[in-house]
């Protein structure tokens, strides 16, 4: 079942089209990475499906449910964590969580209770001091605790780690694999490494349609190339490499950068038969040779060209 | 209604927090003191500073409410006005109106819970300065017998109500507090404008703001403020209204 469709939806900004018959469907208990440039129309995206911005055209349904512009009853359903969460600086995180309980409508034993597990899962209990006084880490873990309040089907992260430092971004991608198996993640982001660490769903947002989408391995499987890394001890070797006959047919689709030369094929067994034989026959020993997994950010590259 | 008290008691809260309640009530209360004092007291240090000057007539507590009213009314209102323009821009700026939008409160809790917020802060300034003044005038007055006093200044507060309405409706249309405030300012002088026509003189609102110290003089009587009244909170709860409509439509 899908937590999320979106059927042929767009968006424009005065005469620019943001978004453009997009398409994307999000199955129930995976951690979907929402990939795209910056200003491809991601926020915008998940904006709209928050019932924030009216698109132009298109329908959108969370758990079933159609989503209409303004106030939508499906917003029931989600948790919204923005890139940059602000708060009301002179609450503490207890407050504002009692805030956000009042509006939801938890009772003070519901409160109390989720609260606490909240707080903790994201490592603000005991902590006293007011919100204006935290980081950015800080907030960005308190965002996703005020997400998580009303324990949503869908949580709807838009670039939680784009502003934050290696340790801030790491707290926070523990955190979002810690909610595989219980809540639905859509994860917006243009830092690869990122999506490929936590999602195990992923779909390339460019320009204003999905480009690709899928499961990593999908994804990977079908449109990913496997590469082949050799590392040269000399020029005189890399050249001579290059001048066999046997080799032309695979410098087709190559990168050289220095002593090095990375080889790119779908059929990369084939590759490598061909490769030991030269360098058999040649008597050419790289120093190094590595077999490459296909990359999102190459794909990535490869959408966007 | 869970939404509405929730966000009313934050509302309340920031207003004691960003200390915009304090000095709206300070300010008040100076008016409300300042004002007596000034009317008492200006004659006879403008006679110590000029003893040429002769001073045609003993200050009297009409004097002090006249000082009162003109100090309120243009001051303290646009100072109201001031302090709570930004009361929706913040909140657009920083984006802390989301997080509890999509959590299911309503906008029109929203907009209902600013207006009250503001309204409450501004009554009890507004009364408190009424009480100050009407303190200070008995203190330096014997005979402080004016008529319809209290009625005048209920008069001017239903303004009040009137100018915020204005305010919350600028504050949704515009993004920018500025704009908010100069809108608000626009649609009073073209309220103001429309009130010199000779039909429409009798009962336009912002009579409410101006005529109050006939009523203490005894020159009018209060049934004169009433379709005054009545208009002034009906165009009121239509700019509420309207300021709740449009907001939930709004693109955040």
């Amino acid at each position: 079942m899908n937590v999320l469709t979106i059927q042929n939806l767009s968006k424009c900004f005065g005469k620019q089209k943001i978004i453009d018959g997009l398409n994307l469907s999000v199955p129930e208990g995976s951690v979907f990475g929402f990939i795209g440039k910056n200003g491809a129309g991601k926020t915008t995206t998940m904006k709209m499906v928050l019932g924030l911005l009216r698109p132009e055209g298109g329908t959108i349904h969370v758990c079933g449910e159609p989503v209409s512009f303004g106030q939508t009853k499906s917003n029931r359903f989600t948790g919204y964590l923005p890139d940059v969460p602000e708060f009301y600086p002179y609450m503490t995180a207890k407050q504002y969580l009692k805030l956000c309980g009042d509006v939801i409508a938890l009772s003070k034993d519901e409160l109390l209770g989720r609260s606490r597990t909240l707080l903790s899962l994201v490592g603000l209990d005991g902590v006293t001091k007011p919100i204006g006084g935290f980081s950015r880490g800080m907030k960005q873990r308190l965002g996703i605790a005020q997400a998580l309040l009303s324990q949503p089907k869908l949580l709807l992260c838009d670039e939680p780690t784009s502003a934050l430092d290696p340790v801030g971004r790491k707290e926070i991608l523990d955190i979002l694999s810690k909610l595989r198996g219980t809540t639905t993640v859509l994860f917006s982001t243009h830092i690869l490494s990122d999506v490929e660490r936590i999602c195990d769903h992923a779909a390339f947002l460019h320009e204003g349609k999905i480009a690709l989408s899928g499961t990593l391995s999908e994804i990977k499987a079908v449109h990913g190339h496997d590469s082949l890394l050799l590392e040269f001890s000399s020029d005189e070797d890399l050249q001579s490499f290059k001048t066999q006959e046997a080799v032309k047919p695979l410098l087709l689709h190559c990168e050289e950068n220095s002593r090095e030369m990375i080889l790119h094929s779908r059929t990369m067994d084939a590759v490598q038969a061909s490769l030991f034989q030269v360098l058999a026959k040649t008597g050419i020993c790289p120093i190094k040779i590595e077999l490459m997994e296909p990359s999102l950010e190459r794909l990535f590259l490869e959408v966007v060209k | 209604m869970n939404g509405y008290f929730a966000f009313l008691r934050k509302e309340l809260t920031e207003s004691m927090k960003n200390h915009r309640f304090l000095i709206l009530f300070f300010l008040f209360l100076i008016f409300g003191v300042m004002s007596v004092f000034l009317a008492k007291y200006i004659p006879e240090i403008l006679s110590a500073l000029a003893a040429e000057m002769e001073l045609h007539s003993e200050p009297v507590p009409l004097d002090a409410w006249k000082q009162f009213y003109k100090n309120i009314s243009s001051v303290g209102f646009s100072a109201f006005i001031i302090l709570y323009g930004s009361c929706l821009s913040s909140e657009y700026a920083k984006g802390t109106l989301v997080l509890l939008v999509v959590k299911g409160l309503s906008r029109k809790a929203v907009i209902l819970a600013k207006y009250t917020a503001a309204a409450i802060l501004m009554t009890v300034s507004y009364w408190i300065s009424y009480g100050a003044a009407y303190g200070c005038t008995a203190l330096l007055w014997q005979d402080i017998d004016l008529s319809h006093t209290a009625f005048a200044a209920a008069s001017l507060w239903i303004t009040g109500f009137l100018y915020l309405s204005i305010l919350m409706f600028g504050c949704v249309l515009f993004r920018q507090a500025f704009t908010s405030i100069l809108f608000t300012g626009g649609i009073v002088a073209l309220i103001s404008l429309l009130g010199m026509a000779e039909p429409i003189a009798a009962f336009h609102p912002l009579r409410l703001g101006t005529d109050m110290i006939d009523l203490i003089s005894g020159t009018a009587a209060p049934a004169d403020l009433m379709v005054p009244a009545v208009l002034s909170i009906l165009l009121s709860v239509f700019g509420l209204w309207s300021a709740m409509r449009f907001f939930t439509k709004k693109q955040l």
